[in-house]
């Protein structure tokens, strides 16, 4: 089977035989040095993927101290405000969704509460569940592509029909089901806590499948490698030869893999709450506040905007972010 | 994906059947709704607008009296909804829309009148002659049944179709869905089987029911009930065709395709979630009935649309009504209310549901009254109403379970939220001390997923914080809320659910109709289905109820509402938020439209259209 | 490639078990015995037992999983005494809360779902591949730089935000175009595409810029492939080069891609279908979700995940077909 989704088209590139563009400076200063140095050393000269990574830090330090932060804010992101709301329309008073000195992004519809609190403790959620699930991702994809691909036989038979089930799954629906199955509280995880965990397993292990391809067609390949052959015949064992022959030579697709397929998961964690089995009430979610919004948004188009533009923002700075990390470590795939 | 309004009768909480809108305003009405009086058999229908002055087509004008009073006959009226009718079948329907959409094909013994307001909530002759006459100490209740009346196919309505249709209602384990009442009432020992396993060769081995001839039937009841007419207007008491039921492809869990009409219109065609369509039944006889007319041609039900398609359909007059009277979305409502053209197209009538939450005793940190009323002063009731839509959306602050469309209600307030009604937290607090908490504790707060009920949770969650009681909200499919996850003890007990959201009408419009399910301790439901959420044992309540069962004196009903209201309140029980209103939109071509005080909403088959198309 | 079909079968076989599996454990998790979903307010014991009867839920959960794959092959009784209900085949189940035998429902929903999956592809293939093709030819230029960093954002737009600002203009600020009222195909043509205008360019324009991107980094990677400097060096115009040598291996990947694309969009769209309330299938399972009407979610589920894998082996029937040198292993 063949599946190659475009944004991870270079993926499929052998990583092995990047070589600097001749006659540039660069060729002689970065003789010597690892593959994800050089990638480095190629990204800082990239001045979108640069502004990206600065937006992409940014979010991550609000991420952070969301906690902090977000209480101190037009009274935090749980507080109702009824005196704020038409009692009529049940739409903030006053222009562009209630925006005012205290509340500098306006306040929600039908509560009043303010809203740069409530998408600051979103990203909160979003990146945490994008990371975590990312790096979920990853590990998985990685065994499984490394045991089907360098052990082959029955393994890789069994890894390969594992795939092809969870890559047929249709995801969507089954987090639904799911996460409204699932008790208040399990497994001694209080009930925002247990929801999180379930999101990452869920958005996580089903993405693995995809990624494991992946892995397993790179050691297809190492595997046949001059290196490879001289370590094995060298009288190498078999886990040495997968640690530090093949695991190695990994790093590059694996670091170009996880900063796009964050973003995905962003938004994938952004599907889940817009709808409605994502982060738990009252805890607010930049997908949970777009689907919110809906029911009024011809009137108060701000509070579609807010969060709309939260995730737009924040994915696509992931995404330039990703699309730099890529071409540093594959320079062929070109700006 | 919208946030629409939950259903008035959404999650089968109950039927909503209530007496009266504008005319109840003041605090104390007087109860009419079972006084018998009748206008004889074979009294032909006079014309609405004969009987009734109407009223000019303004805002809220069809919850004072009649819009566009017509006699005009012919054109088709379209009916819209998101849903479906939970069954067609009258024998498996609960929904407060269904019911009052099947007096267009089921005739019942007794029938609410046709009029606005509280007159409608008068439960009138319909199939018999008068009203059940009372013998055996009011054990036995006797009709006699009007000459004339017809099935669709023909064939003449016997006491005998009468006694069929109620025996339907024993056999749960085919036709689910509807209220048992005559099962818990009739069976007497009997464990009657239902009319399926029934070895009577005319199955009808029922006993406490009998038949000595064609036009009379007999009720032997169990214990007194003075309600029984009123009870007799639900759809489970409408007559039933055994030689269709009986026939394995048209009857039984099938009869709900097959219904045979004894109507004004019968059932053209059906397609579950699509669409439903109505035409005259040639075999009704206008003489016969009293309360119903033929004029439009047809009726048309368009089922399953999608909420903001079906509100801009009947704002542009591409649809008649909304049938489920939830009322609009918020965008529409915004659109209706800032338009005074508009406006004056829409309704706002009280649905005769009180929207609040049940704190349950049984669960172990709202054991203590004294932690349930610190819940009732921590509340911020204003908040709670911008959640549930705001005074139109949602409706006014309440402070009672009983609303003010219940025969009897009196306005009380045992919980003073202070002046701007945000709560009492000094109170609060006190309460706390009291029950031992000084620092609060903490519970959870169930909730459906859909609708308003997430908000109104998250309100109540962050104005019980201020006083450090502490909430986890859990969200339910609301399919399954209030029959399975609420409605289990068991299972409450076991999520802990110690405060749960809740929407309650009444069944029919009486005191007991309103309170037997939600207060008697007696029908705390083990098994499921329960009603009674904080599982309420007040001997006081029970002696109430026992007392309004078997009065006929209205009098001592409305004290028994009092009795009942003031008990649940003083031991904190519900904490009511507000009395629910809805804003509909009837489209202005409608003729003859009025809020009837029966169902909170409009009196479906009393409407025609006055351009005829 | 019978290797293929029988992974196929074992896969959605594999799909059903976990499906029927884990959507019955979920109202015993939430507490609801699935015999009460279907009861409605009451739930009398009679009411319960009888409903256990005709659903078969009195008997053990594999048997239980037997009867409903049975059904593929043979029409079903459901039995509580006198009360019959007969499924037909091919019977995916029989949704007692809708009255309606499942194949029903999802014959009745499907057209709107393939609608969708007919036309959304037409816009994001034509316009993707368009775009794609003009970025690669002028790499790094103006063109190029500003249409790829079109592409990315519209990657980075979730499909219910852009539905709703598309709406929100389109629909309520501009005027141009009345709301969503889906007309069958049938009906009128006109009115049909009219009203899927706005859904097909919502779902379309996330897969156009994925499928521009794709297009232009394989483009990029076959241009520089020797056999295309061989042609050039034969002096054949560019024009010809592009179209009869580059475009081809580029247009095979492209076919792989759509392929499984549109396999996954015949299965429903749900965030599409929810956004702009089309009741298509994506829609019917989370509507059945929401309602625990298992029989409907294995049916979904099924068919969903059965498009998917038939997708997989007609794209690598294409691929055999394009590129001879590829065998079906």
């Amino acid at each position: 089977m063949t599946t190659l989704p475009g944004d991870a088209s270079a993926l499929t590139d052998d990583f092995g035989e990047i070589t600097p563009e001749p006659g540039t400076p660069a060729a002689k200063a970065i003789e010597g040095r690892s593959l994800t140095q050089i990638a480095w050393t190629r990204l800082k000269r990239d001045k979108i993927a640069m502004t990206a990574m600065c937006i992409v830090i940014l979010m991550c330090v609000i991420g952070a101290c969301a906690s902090f932060v977000a209480p101190h804010l037009g009274g935090g992101p749980n507080t109702f405000h009824s005196n704020l709301i038409d009692g009529d329309t049940s739409l903030p008073i006053g222009t562009a969704g209630g925006i005012s000195s205290k509340h500098w992004l306006g306040v929600d519809p039908g509560s009043g509460r303010d809203i740069a609190a409530r998408v600051i403790k979103g990203a909160q959620w979003s990146l945490l569940i994008s990371f975590l699930a990312t790096a979920l991702t990853v590990i998985l994809g990685l065994v499984a592509g490394l045991l089907a691909g360098y052990f082959g036989g029955w393994v890789d038979a069994v890894v390969n029909w594992l795939m092809a089930v969870f890559l047929a799954f249709p995801v969507v629906l089954f987090g639904i089901a799911l996460a409204s199955g699932l008790p208040l509280r399990a497994f001694g995880f209080s009930p925002i806590w247990l929801r999180v965990t379930l999101l990452i397993l869920v958005i996580g292990g089903f993405g693995w499948a995809y990624f494991g391809r992946i892995v397993r067609g790179q050691v297809l390949t190492l595997r046949e490698k001059e290196f490879v052959d001289a370590s094995r015949s060298l009288g190498a064992s078999e886990l040495r030869i997968v640690f530090k022959e093949i695991m190695p030579n990994l790093i590059a697709p694996t670091l170009v893999f996880a900063s796009l397929a964050i973003p995905g998961n962003i938004l994938a964690e952004a599907t889940f709450s817009f709808l409605g089995v994502g982060i738990p009430l009252p805890e607010p979610s930049w997908g949970g506040m777009l689907n919110d919004s809906l029911s009024q948004y011809q009137y108060d188009p701000a509070y579609l905007f807010i969060p709309g533009l939260a995730i737009f923002v924040t994915v696509l700075a992931f995404n330039l972010f990703g699309d730099g990390v890529r071409d540093a470590f594959d320079p062929k795939a070109g700006r | 994906m919208s946030n629409r309004r939950s259903r008035v009768a959404f999650a089968a909480t109950s039927v909503v059947l209530t007496i009266a809108v504008a005319a109840c305003s003041s605090s104390n009405s007087k109860p009419t709704a079972t006084s018998p009086t009748t206008s004889g058999s074979g009294v032909a229908a006079t014309t609405p607008s004969a009987e009734n002055t109407g009223v000019k087509a303004e805002f809220n004008a069809a919850t004072k009296g009649i819009v566009n009073a017509s006699t005009k006959t012919g054109g088709t009226l379209n009916y819209v909804t998101a849903d479906d009718f939970d069954s067609l079948d009258p024998n498996r329907t609960y929904y407060a829309y269904s019911i009052n959409f099947q007096r267009y094909f089921s005739r019942t013994l007794m029938a609410f009148d046709a009029k606005p307001g509280i007159a409608g909530a008068k439960a009138v002759p319909d199939l018999a002659t008068a009203p059940g006459a009372i013998t055996n100490d009011g054990k036995t209740i006797t009709y006699t049944l009007k000459d004339g009346i017809k099935f669709q196919d023909g064939t003449p309505i016997t006491s005998k179709d009468v006694k069929y249709g109620v025996e339907r209602n024993f056999a749960q384990d085919v036709l689910p869905g509807g209220p048992t009442y005559f099962k818990d009432m009739l069976d007497e020992g009997q464990k009657y089987p239902g009319p399926y396993k029934d070895t009577d060769p005319n199955h009808l081995g029922l006993k406490s029911v009998q038949t000595p001839d064609d036009k009379t039937i007999v009720f032997n009841l169990s214990a007194p009930y003075s309600d029984f007419d009123a009870l007799l207007t639900m759809p489970i008491g409408a007559p039933v065709e055994s030689k269709i039921d009986l026939d394995p492809a048209k009857g039984g869990s099938k009869y709900q395709s097959n219904v045979q009409s004894s109507g004004p219109y019968m059932i053209q065609s059906y397609e579950p979630k699509k669409s439903l369509v109505l035409v005259k039944n040639p075999a009704w006889d206008q003489s016969t009935d009293t309360i119903r007319h033929q004029l439009v041609d047809k009726v048309t039900v368009s089922m399953g649309l999608d909420p903001d398609d079906m509100d801009k359909r009947l704002i542009s007059g591409q649809a008649d009504l909304e049938i489920e009277s939830t009322g609009l979305q918020a965008a529409q409502q915004t659109e209706v209310l800032r338009d005074a053209d508009k406006k004056a197209n829409a309704d706002e009538p009280l649905t005769g549901f009180t929207r609040g939450f049940a704190l349950d005793q049984a669960v172990p940190e709202l054991a203590n009254v004294d932690c349930r009323k610190a819940i009732e002063y921590a509340a911020n009731k204003v908040d709670l109403q911008t959640a549930r839509g705001g005074p139109h959306g949602g409706g006014d602050i309440a402070t009672t379970v009983a609303p003010p469309t219940l025969p009897g209600y009196q306005s009380f307030d045992l919980y003073p939220s202070g002046p701007d009604k945000t709560g009492d937290l000094d109170k609060a607090k006190e309460e706390l001390a009291k029950c031992g908490k000084p620092n609060g504790f903490h519970t959870n707060i169930a909730t459906t997923n859909k609708g308003k009920g997430p908000k109104v949770a998250t309100a109540l969650q962050a104005a019980l914080a201020r006083v450090g009681i502490t909430t986890d909200i859990q969200q339910f499919d609301s399919s399954s809320y209030y029959s399975t996850v609420i409605g289990t003890p068991s299972n409450v007990h076991s999520k802990d659910l110690g405060i749960m959201v809740m929407g309650w009408g009444a069944d029919f419009p009486t005191g007991f109709g309103y309170f037997s399910a939600i207060a008697d301790s007696r029908k705390i439901l083990q098994d499921g289905g329960n009603s009674n959420w904080p599982e309420v044992k007040e001997p006081a309540i029970d002696a109430a109820l026992d007392d309004m069962a078997a009065t006929t004196d209205p009098a001592k009903k409305a004290a028994d509402v009092q009795t009942i209201d003031h008990k649940l309140m003083e031991g904190a029980y519900y904490l009511p938020f507000t009395y629910d209103k809805a804003l509909t939109y009837r489209n202005p071509r409608l003729t003859n439209v009025y809020i009837t005080g029966a169902a909170g909403m409009y009196d479906f088959v009393s409407i025609g259209t006055s351009d005829g198309k | 490639m019978i290797r293929r079909v029988i992974q196929a079968v074992t896969v959605l076989f594999a799909i059903s078990i976990i499906t029927f599996g884990l959507f019955f454990m979920v109202p015993k998790l939430a507490g609801a015995d699935p015999a009460t979903l279907f009861a409605g307010k009451i739930t009398s014991p009679d009411a319960l037992n009888g409903i256990r009867i005709k659903l078969g839920l009195n008997h053990p959960l594999w048997q239980q999983y037997w009867d409903y794959i049975g059904g593929f092959f043979h029409s079903r009784q459901f039995d509580n005494g006198p009360d019959k209900t007969t499924c037909s085949w091919p019977c995916l189940g029989y949704s007692f809360k809708n009255d309606q035998s499942v194949s029903h429902l999802i014959a009745d929903r499907f057209p709107i779902t393939l609608s969708l999956a007919i036309g959304a592809p037409i816009i994001w293939l034509t316009s993707g591949v368009l775009v794609g093709r003009v970025s690669a030819l002028r790499p790094r230029s103006l063109a190029d730089r500003s249409s790829m960093i079109v592409a990315l954002a519209a990657i980075s737009l979730p499909v219910y935000f852009t539905a709703a600002v598309l709406r929100l203009f389109v629909v309520f600020k501009w005027h141009w175009l009345d709301d969503i009222d889906y007309h069958g195909f049938t009906d009128n043509p006109e009115l049909w595409a009219k009203n899927l205008l706005l859904p097909w360019i919502s779902l379309a324009a996330l897969y156009a810029a994925s499928y521009a991107r794709f297009t232009r980094g394989a483009m990029l990677e076959v241009l520089n492939e020797d056999y295309i400097r061989t042609a050039r060096a034969k002096g054949l115009v560019e024009r010809k080069v592009i179209n009869r040598h580059a475009m081809r291996p580029v247009g095979t990947l492209i076919i792989t891609l759509f392929g499984m694309d549109v396999g996954q969009l015949m299965g429903g769209a749900i965030l599409t279908e929810s956004v702009f309330g089309l009741h298509g299938l994506g829609k019917l399972g989370v509507d059945a979700i929401g309602a625990h009407d298992l029989p409907i979610i294995m049916g979904v589920t099924i068919l969903a995940a059965f498009f998917i894998v038939m997708a997989n082996i007609v794209v690598d029937m294409l691929y055999a077909i394009i590129d001879p040198r590829v065998r079906l292993s």
